[in-house]
């Protein structure tokens, strides 16, 4: 075994080592999720050349200069809290968009719409790209497949699914199988996998490479609104109107646990990025909190007055946040459980809710026509007496403009770009100001 | 409302109905949306994409979604057509001049495929302008008479006003109510 190459990973952070053995490479991922700007670098360098046989002596200075580095861009996002400006309205469709993403590096992303089709489009100049044409129906779901970023899939309400060349527009292939509207889909962290959802209470994979159906994942005995694969791609979680979540091995289409305990719809589900546990949110004013390994709820969180509508957690795993119909969002710590704060200012519905990579801010999309950009408190900050309780909870900023209700919102992966897509057929472009 | 709530009224649920409102731009559907659910006509623009709105009528649910009708977004009109119970297709009766053009998207309708044997309401809309052609006149310039394959209705009205939108949702909801035991 011989070393061949540090990669660094800003969000969540961590070092990849890149090496070979007999004639073949080979990656191993030093993950830091619990690096922080105050963590003791030479400590925990002590600590991985300790534990990491890859790692020899003469690296440790190497190892050191690297690890200060994510500490640094943890600084830097710790002190840089900047305001957005509005970059672009794009006039995007003829009828209300669905969803939006970006690709890993930013430079590009896509939005999706009723009027059936999906654009991809250049952030930094906000010209349209491609137009990706052939649904005959409402394009709903739509994903990059990041970190790669070489290739697109669309769900649509004609019940298939297509698979696009990012760079050049072209389509691949269309994924025909589901009887009813698929409604969400992901690419594997891979890439080698798709998964859709759709309303006829199925999920199916398929293959990237052939366009070719790999399983049906039969079980739930409702609507399937949201699905997403664990940070390996070997599992994957179901979120389900029939009241459950639902894990399942990728590799056999199995159904690994059944995750009951929901008394209404589940609206939303994510893995950590340790992929330990998952979180899901329900019509029933709940999320919860599953171990993953063992398909038991370990928490219920019960603070939202009305319908959790979506979770997500932080890049790195250590804050889950809920948004809710009542208005709110609240972002919880995943050690503790406890409700670190409670965003309160929307005067609508909050509809989608997710954390820059970083980790530090939170973005609200409602239909009262406005996202709200918010502040996290530290756990850090939050156990030194004064704070805490989860009463707080800062809005940085209103992104006010849009003159419909607000369907999606996203983060780039540096975390100073926001894009929104509204129900009014625009997407706005927000900026951090330099 | 989210997207989510738009996934929850995709899906038949008992003990509601999904009713869907279409016709030329201008015809007044949304106005008619917003005067059934009582809500201020004053300030309406066209639409650009869809309205949905829940009315409750006598214990029973209406899901209506109001589409916009502007020629440029009238192909997107068959995104909606799945799992419809009834259909309410707006006039303008004082737009003599868009009759024939207003009855061949209602000719179109009539003839897809997702739409067969689904109840439609023609509503003789802005009877409330002297210029407005009468119902009769309406359900000849459309050719309803010859329509066999489904119930059907004319209903007069006024969407400013108010008048003539109560007695076409009893007949909507007529047809839509599953009977009673």
């Amino acid at each position: 075994m011989k070393l061949k190459k540090f990669l660094l990973r800003y969000y969540p952070p961590g070092v990849i080592l890149l090496y070979e053995q007999q004639g073949q490479q080979y990656q191993r991922t030093l993950d830091l999720l619990d690096l922080r700007p105050g963590t003791d670098v030479e400590a925990l360098v002590a600590q991985i050349m300790q534990s990491e046989p890859l790692l020899t002596e003469n690296r440790r200075k190497h190892l050191r200069g690297l690890i200060l580095k994510l500490v640094e861009k943890q600084k830097e996002q710790e002190q840089n809290r900047r305001e957005f400006v509005l970059l672009r309205v794009l006039r995007a469709h003829v009828l209300p968009l669905t969803n939006c993403a970006f690709n890993k590096s930013g430079s590009m992303f896509i939005t999706g719409s009723y009027d059936r089709t999906c654009k991809v489009w250049s952030t930094a100049t906000g010209e349209e790209l491609h137009t990706l044409e052939g649904h005959k129906n409402v394009v709903y779901a739509i994903a990059f497949n990041n970190p790669f970023g070489d290739k697109i899939v669309t769900g649509s309400f004609d019940k298939t699914c297509k698979l696009w060349d990012a760079n050049t527009g072209a389509l691949h292939y269309t994924l025909r199988g589901h009887q009813t509207e698929i409604v969400c889909v992901s690419f594997s962290p891979q890439s080698d996998l798709i998964a859709t959802g759709s309303m006829e209470n199925t999920a199916k994979l398929w293959d990237v490479e052939y366009g070719t159906e790999r399983g049906t994942l039969y079980g739930h005995s409702a609507e399937i609104v949201s699905l997403h694969f664990n940070a390996q791609g070997n599992l994957m979680v179901t979120g389900s109107f029939d009241h459950d979540s639902r894990i399942w091995d990728t590799r056999t289409g199995t159904c690994v646990h059944r995750l009951q305990g929901h008394t209404g719809e589940v609206s939303s589900t994510q893995f950590n990025y340790g992929g330990d546990l998952c979180v899901s949110g329900s019509i029933d004013r709940t999320t919860r909190v599953w171990d993953v390994r063992m398909g038991k709820c370990l928490s219920v969180k019960q603070g939202h007055t009305d319908e959790v509508l979506d979770v997500c957690f932080d890049s790195a795993g250590t804050n889950f946040v809920s948004a809710s119909a009542d208005g709110t969002a609240r972002v919880y710590s995943t050690r503790t459980g406890a409700c670190l704060d409670t965003y309160v200012g929307h005067t609508g519905e909050v509809s989608k809710v997710s954390f820059n990579p970083q980790g530090t801010s939170v973005i609200t999309a409602s239909s009262d026509k406005t996202c709200r950009v918010w502040d996290v408190s530290s756990a850090s900050s939050q156990g030194g007496g004064g704070g805490g309780g989860g009463e707080g909870g800062r809005c940085s900023q209103v992104l006010e403009g849009h003159t419909d209700e607000i369907f999606s919102c996203a983060f780039n992966y540096e975390g100073d770009h926001i894009i929104t897509g509204s129900k009014d057929n625009t997407c706005r472009i927000w900026k951090a100001s330099s | 409302m989210g997207l989510l709530s738009l996934l929850r009224k995709l899906k038949r649920t008992e003990g509601e109905a999904r009713i869907l409102v279409l016709g030329l731009d201008n015809a007044g559907k949304t106005t008619v949306l917003k005067k059934l659910s009582d809500d201020d006509i004053s300030t309406i623009t066209p639409t650009q994409g869809f309205n949905i709105k829940s009315l409750n009528h006598d214990g029973f649910k209406l899901n209506v979604w109001d589409i916009g009708g502007q020629k440029a977004i009238r192909p997107y009109w068959r995104n909606y057509f799945e799992q419809t119970d009834a259909m309410v297709y707006v006039i303008d009766s004082a737009d003599r001049k868009r009759i024939e053009e207003t009855g061949l998207e209602l000719a179109d309708l009539l003839e897809e495929d997702k739409l067969s044997g689904v109840p439609v309401i023609v509503l003789a809309n802005k009877q409330d302008l002297v210029t407005a052609l009468s119902p009769d006149e309406v359900a000849d310039g459309l050719n309803l008479y010859s329509i066999r394959d489904r119930p059907w209705q004319i209903q007069a009205c006024s969407a400013k006003t108010g008048e003539g939108l109560q007695d076409g949702m009893e007949w909507l909801v007529k047809q839509v109510r599953p009977t009673k035991k």
